[in-house]
């Protein structure tokens, strides 16, 4: 579905903030992105959905090179949703304007049925369909931004960072949601966070960036679970001697 | 004093065509545009150079809108690569420099000396009713560009304006196509701005570089600010407020019994000041904008 080949970008005239990275994502899968501070986690996801060009490599979307199509068309002609970290609703307009704004390409009888099927699925949004977005908690917002990420009905959903902000419950709730999305519509997820415990909890597969590069990549449950992995990247104890890697550094 | 009321008024449309050029950029799509007063120029220019070349008013102000379109087109491509803030200081800059140009390019602009003589609209009308035909033409024209911005900030185009003022990643996010929007809000504001500057021209008979400094843009912010960013009842009535407050300061320049050469400072001190005061403490301005609402379509 989507496959970053040796991408190379960065803003301006100044360095290559990725430095020549690779990472496939299929289609009913949630991959994962993850590092510290800096290291290219929210440039690389900005290069796929194409706010940022790349300088060197391509992306690639259903095997077509889109490393030049902008974010407009590729929501339009890919069937691309993201849903940015910050700033995600709109929190002058009500919940339901803001949903009805991803829809805005469909046919009006399409976009009723699907508005209709995500109320059902969010009640937690459908409560407060009137209410302007500036009343919702983080977390509400977050399902909001998501709501109406899926009411297109995208092949791939981008999401960066979407528990910033949120309290540990609401961190669980948004985490349950995304995965319950992957389940029912197959949708491939990729997802730049913050909270790697929390992100590998739900992701099928994960990319460790460090510095510009992909320093680990594999599945989410062997990154979980590895010593090395949790000292270095995960904030935990420091692996026992005989400890080794089971997970695939690059 | 009849007359100098119909000026006064004359100013106040023509300032309000302006003002709801720039309302259209800044108040709706964020477009923080320094080089305002060169679109107009462009309209000035527009009749002047047609004049100057026997070719009649028709050509004027295709002229007038022609160059104004090609200085938007300039903005827009500037802003596919500058941040907001830095295409606010590039807009200025090209401003300065298409008024450093007409300064010296005598050959077309008439240099520093401008274009003088250019015939009066209704000059053929005895007095007063030429320029109560000039105010009539100004108000429709002024009418005609009020209900132009209402129809589009009140249409789905206006919500895409909106959404990228307010949050532009996320607009791109959902399909909004940035880049375009831009310019085609910039074409939209430069045709008014080069219709007010070709009315303008053919009122006062003079076109010269000295009406394209940057404090006049500063001006037109200055009424956009006051009057209301957002609203173009709004940015209407921050031009007529300012244009009234400037012609009385003669007055009270006599009633105060100061020298004639205060008179241009009291102006940009009330520029100046009405900017700060509405700034500090009244960021919305005389009428707000209308926050939130259904979307339309």
């Amino acid at each position: 579905m989507i496959r970053v080949n040796k991408v190379r970008a960065g803003y301006g005239d100044g360095p290559d903030i990725l430095q020549g990275i690779d990472l496939t994502a299929s289609g009913g899968e949630i991959v994962t992105i993850l590092g510290p501070n800096g290291c290219g986690k929210s440039t690389l996801l900005k290069c796929i959905a194409g706010f940022v060009r790349p300088r060197g490599g391509a992306v690639e979307m259903e095997g077509r090179d889109v490393s030049a199509v902008p974010v407009h068309e590729k929501v339009k002609n890919h069937r691309m949703g993201f849903v940015p970290q910050t700033d995600n609703v709109f929190s002058t307009l009500t919940v339901a304007d803001n949903i009805l704004l991803g829809a805005r390409h469909l046919p009006v009888a399409e976009r009723n049925e699907r508005y209709a099927e995500l109320m059902a699925q969010y009640p937690s949004l459908a409560s407060k369909q009137e209410r302007k977005a500036s009343a919702l908690s983080g977390g509400e917002r977050q399902i909001l931004s998501l709501a109406r990420a899926l009411i297109s009905n995208p092949k791939v959903l981008l999401l960066d960072e979407p528990s910033a902000g949120l309290s540990p419950l609401m961190m669980h709730e948004v985490f349950a949601a995304i995965a319950e999305i992957r389940d029912r519509t197959g949708m491939c997820i990729v997802m730049v966070e913050q909270n790697a415990f929390e992100a590998l909890g739900v992701a099928d597969r994960a990319y460790v960036l460090s510095l510009g590069k992909v320093a680990i990549e594999g599945r989410a449950a062997d990154l979980l679970a590895d010593p090395a992995m949790r000292h270095l990247y995960l904030g935990g104890e420091p692996p026992a001697a005989e400890g080794k890697p089971r997970f695939a550094a690059v | 004093m009849f007359e100098f009321l119909i000026h006064v008024a004359i100013m106040a449309c023509l300032y309000g065509l302006l003002s709801l050029s720039l309302n259209l950029q800044v108040g709706f799509g964020g477009l923080v545009n320094f080089g305002q007063v060169i679109l107009f120029g462009c309209g000035t220019y527009g009749a002047a150079i047609a004049f100057s070349h026997q070719l009649g008013p028709v050509a004027g102000i295709a002229l007038g809108i022609v160059f104004a379109v090609v200085v938007a087109a300039a903005f827009a491509r500037l802003g596919r690569n500058l941040g907001a803030d830095y295409w606010g200081i590039a807009t200025l800059a090209v401003a300065e420099v298409l008024r450093i140009l007409a300064n010296n390019e005598a050959w077309l602009t008439g240099g520093a000396q401008g274009i003088s003589g250019i015939p009066l609209l209704f000059g053929d009308m005895p007095r007063p009713m030429g320029p109560l035909m000039t105010l009539g033409l100004c108000l429709v024209l002024l009418l005609a560009a009020w209900w132009l911005c209402q129809r589009l900030t009140t249409s789905r185009y206006g919500l895409a304006l909106k959404l990228m003022r307010e949050e532009p990643q996320l607009a791109a996010s959902l399909g909004y196509d940035l880049a375009a929007l831009k310019t085609q809000t910039l074409m939209v504001a430069a045709v008014l701005a080069a219709a007010s500057g070709f009315v303008f021209a053919h009122y006062i008979t003079f076109v010269g570089p000295d009406q394209l400094v940057s404090s006049e843009t500063f001006l037109i912010w200055a009424m956009v600010i006051i009057g209301g960013s957002g609203n173009h009842l709004g940015a209407i009535v921050g031009a007529i407020l300012m244009q009234f407050l400037f012609a009385f300061v003669p007055f009270v320049k006599d009633a105060l019994g100061l020298p004639s050469e205060y008179v241009a400072a009291m102006r940009l001190t009330l520029v100046g000041g009405g900017l700060l005061a509405f700034l500090m403490w009244r960021t919305q301005g005389l009428i707000p904008e209308r926050i939130g609402g259904k979307q339309n379509g």
